[in-house]
């Protein structure tokens, strides 16, 4: 449940969307990319409101990267990849020599290139993440958005991925909005926060404005502190209690 | 003089001790669950004895007044208890009905299926059971007379290769279950002067398909309906029906007929019936 | 990689296979005939036995047969699909056994209302399984959010034990030979022997058909998520209708034409799957050939292993079917 939000992401942006579970962040995310209809107010995408395009138009524009990924049947990784290009293609046209270009060149671009004809059970869980960032790139859409990208994944591969995302928006200049809960994920990569709790947005703008531990405190109940590292500008959250009210 | 009058009380004595002993052994109240064996009762003049039937009998009209106790596959045996017989005729295949009727002590005529002689056997067995020894034979010997009339008209004649139908699905050739050269229905062909197209093979029903019927090419089809003969426009979409196998001999020489009635699916001592009437088809 | 060569290549090859089989099957069975002397026009059509043979019994078996199989296949490999489950079968969601009940009253009452040349146990076969589908859609879209197939799954299966008692119930109270011919039907019986039942089930596959050969990709996407699917543009509810009306129509008329004969719409894109993959583009056509062919097989083993006895065709999948799903099992664990 999302109530009185109102937002804007920016061209260009990498901004994170940030709240305990049960904060309305997927729903605010299914609501940004057309699954979910508002029932009042409404969403627009440039100067067009969402709920006006067919799903084919919306998914043109919008890409979405879902937290698992759960596959009833074997695909190879460049199958899956391939997929993204459906918005594209008519009824019965089957990908041609630039789809499979674009599909190559996103698996390239996400450092998987050499997994393309694996299946996609075999892969660990940073590829498979990897890969299906890659089927959302190969839709071309102006805007990525990622569901708890890196929740199920270990240490070394939330690395592998958030990296990725930073490099995607900072040379490839794909615009992201990525849903976590994550603070140090937030923190490392978001340029720009919205912050969330119970449902409504308490909270937008640049990271480093934003990311304090009044609104740490505010979300999560927990008092933190929040240090910025003087060169890189890199900040981290580190929690020290829990405040019990 | 006086020897001899005094022989005629002490055979009298005699013959009411034996009848008694024998009365004894004659089983009075009857309970049948196979309709062919109820029917025979009735031939055999012990119609007075049965006490109930099974779901399905439905001749002699007697017997729609009699109390009902299952069947084959839900035998009522509380009913049949509560009925007090002393004699139950079940299926062979009954196992546990007759062992429950075993425990209760109440005797029970098994019995299986057969050809045609099998008929006049049990025919002789239930008048023993029931003290109706003349009667019984005489209804065996009024069949095998009649049997004997029929066997000797065909003799010496052709007898046609005859493909006897014992159900299909209406309009189609298909689920179609014949003859297979076994059983109290194939003995009834062989007496009226066929021949089962199906004989070697060996089996009581066969699962006839058109490929099958093509190449066993039979002179006359034989369809057995128990109640109702098509006829008029249903007759005719059957006979359209059978016509698409058109190189079969009894399609060509129009020698499709329909024979009705449970004479025809009963073996009891309507039989006989039965063959006279497949007989008058087969050899006109 | 050249996407369209490959599935014209795959597809090819099935083609291939599956149109020789077809030209094999009426040349064999149980008694033998002359191909020469079937088609030999100078013999008149009723003296030429061998020509009936071939024309009468078995070529319109071997095409019944294709049909099935390859509806059933079909409808396998799209259920599978829209329930993002390998183990849904075409007799999952309950049309067969609506089938099964609509044949199982035609058969105990003994019916005979023919219609256009097609017998009555096909019609109420038909209708049976178009009342199924018709209770299963209603009950999964009774939701606000369009279809949901968890709501299908359950349907189907409830629909399904529920016409199984109904089924139950009948056969408890039709005589012996009722019920041994009701049951002889439930095992699949693809002799025909005449080309109206089949022309009859015809406009009903072409329409399921001619929907298949517009979802290959959206099953791709499908088999992804609901979520994902719609993110990468597919109208999801609408494709989950379209998805179950086909195969549930397919299913129905392949049932009412032979019977529900079991196994085909489970083994078949099983093997499938394992030769060429999982992209449906190639599994749906190569499973719609590959269907046909299988089933073909089976009839042919059916009408020819204990000749001059048939074997129901559903006792040969079956056979087949057993022995395939351990290997399965095993293979997975």
């Amino acid at each position: 449940m999302v109530d009185g939000v109102t937002l804007r992401l920016t061209d260009g942006t990498l901004a994170g969307i940030l709240g305990p579970n049960g904060s309305g962040k997927t729903t605010l995310l299914r609501l940004l990319s057309g699954t979910r209809r508002p029932s009042s107010g409404t969403v627009r995408l440039g100067a067009r409101r969402l709920d006006q395009l067919s799903r084919r138009d919306v998914a043109q524009q919008i890409a979405v990267v879902p937290q698992d990924t759960e596959l009833a049947f074997e695909y190879s990784a460049i199958e899956i990849v391939l997929m993204g290009r459906h918005p594209h293609l008519g009824l019965f046209t089957v990908e041609g020599p630039d789809d499979i270009r674009i599909a190559q060149e996103a698996l390239a671009a996400t450092g998987t290139a050499h997994l393309a004809d694996r299946p996609f059970h075999q892969l660990s869980g940073g590829e498979k993440q990897r890969v299906v960032i890659a089927a959302a790139l190969a839709q071309s859409a102006q805007l990525l958005l990622l569901d708890e990208p890196t929740a199920s994944l270990d240490l070394g591969y939330q690395l592998e991925v958030s990296s990725l995302l930073k490099r995607l928006n900072r040379d490839h200049g794909v615009t992201m909005a990525i849903s976590t809960h994550d603070l140090n994920l937030a923190a490392s990569i978001c340029r720009e926060l919205i912050l969330m709790r119970d449902g409504r947005v308490v909270a937008t703008g640049p990271t480093n404005e934003v990311l304090t531990p009044a609104n740490v405190r505010l979300l999560y109940d927990v008092e933190a502190d929040v240090h910025v590292h003087g060169e890189t500008g890199h900040m981290t959250v580190v929690p020290l209690r829990r405040i019990v009210s | 003089m006086k020897k001899q009058l005094l022989r005629y009380p002490l055979l009298a004595g005699l013959i009411v001790v034996l009848a008694a002993a024998v009365h004894a052994q004659q089983a009075q109240r009857i309970v049948s669950l196979v309709p062919a064996l109820t029917e025979m009762l009735y031939a055999i003049g012990a119609g007075s004895q049965v006490v109930a039937v099974s779901s399905y009998d439905d001749y002699p009209p007697q017997v729609k007044s009699l109390p009902r106790v299952g069947a084959l596959l839900d035998p009522d045996t509380e009913r049949i208890l509560s009925l007090t017989p002393d004699l139950v005729i079940t299926y062979g295949s009954q196992v546990d009905l007759q062992a429950q009727m075993r425990r209760a002590s109440i005797a029970t005529f098994d019995y299986r299926h057969g050809g045609l002689d099998h008929i006049l056997t049990t025919i002789r067995a239930l008048g023993q059971r029931t003290g109706r020894n003349a009667e019984a034979q005489n209804v065996i010997s009024g069949l095998q007379i009649r049997i004997n009339a029929v066997k000797d008209r065909v003799m010496g004649k052709a007898r046609p290769r005859t493909l006897l139908v014992f159900s299909r699905e209406p309009r189609a050739l298909r689920n179609m279950y014949v003859s297979g050269g076994r059983g109290f229905l194939r003995d009834m062909l062989v007496v009226a002067g066929g021949v089962d197209v199906f004989e070697e093979v060996g089996r009581e029903s066969v699962q006839a398909t058109t490929e099958l019927i093509l190449a066993r090419a039979p002179e006359v089809i034989l369809e057995l309906r128990p109640e109702i003969i098509p006829a008029g426009a249903e007759l005719d979409e059957e006979m359209k029906v059978w016509a698409r196998l058109a190189t079969v001999p009894a399609v060509k020489n129009k020698r499709i007929y329909f024979i009705t009635g449970q004479q025809m699916t009963v073996p009891g001592p309507r039989v006989a019936d039965g063959i006279e009437r497949m007989a008058k088809v087969l050899h006109p | 990689m050249n996407i369209r060569r490959r599935i014209a290549t795959v597809v090819g090859a099935f083609a291939i296979f599956t149109i020789a089989v077809l030209v094999f099957a009426p040349t064999v069975g149980s008694t033998s005939i002359s191909l020469r002397t079937a088609f030999d026009r100078s013999i008149a059509w009723d003296n030429n036995v061998d020509a009936q043979i071939f024309f009468v019994a078995r070529l319109p078996r071997v095409l019944s047969g294709a049909l099935v199989g390859a509806a059933l296949a079909a409808a396998g490999v799209v259920l599978q699909a829209l329930l993002r489950n390998p183990l849904a079968t075409p007799f999952t969601l309950g049309v067969s056994a609506g089938g099964a009940l609509g044949a199982m009253i035609a058969i105990s009452l003994g019916l005979d209302l023919g219609l256009l040349g097609v017998s009555s146990v096909p019609i109420a076969s038909f209708t049976g399984s178009l009342i199924a589908i018709a209770i299963v859609y209603a009950l999964a879209s009774s939701q606000k959010r369009g279809l949901s197939t968890n709501v299908l799954l359950l349907a189907g299966v409830t629909l399904n034990s529920f016409f199984s008692a109904l089924i139950l119930f009948v056969q408890y109270m039709s005589d012996f030979t009722q019920s041994f011919r009701a049951v002889r039907w439930m095992m699949g019986d693809l002799d025909v022997g005449n080309y109206v039942p089949i022309v009859a089930a015809l406009p009903f596959l072409v329409c399921a058909f001619a929907v298949f050969a517009a979802l290959p990709r959206t099953l791709n996407l499908l088999t992804m998520g609901e979520d994902v699917a719609a993110a990468r543009g597919v109208e999801v509810t609408r494709a989950q209708r379209w998805a179950f009306l086909s195969a549930s129509l397919a299913t129905g008329a392949a049932v009412s034409l032979g019977g529900p004969i079991g196994f085909i719409g489970i083994i078949v894109p099983h093997i499938v799957r394992l030769m060429v993959g999982s992209d449906h583009r190639i599994v749906l056509p190569a499973a719609v050939l590959f269907g046909a062919a299988f089933t073909v097989l089976c009839d042919l083993a059916a009408r020819t292993v204990m000749a001059p006895v048939e074997l129901p065709v559903g006792v040969i999948t079956a056979l087949i079917g057993g022995p395939f799903f351990l290997w399965l099992l095993v293979k997975r664990s």
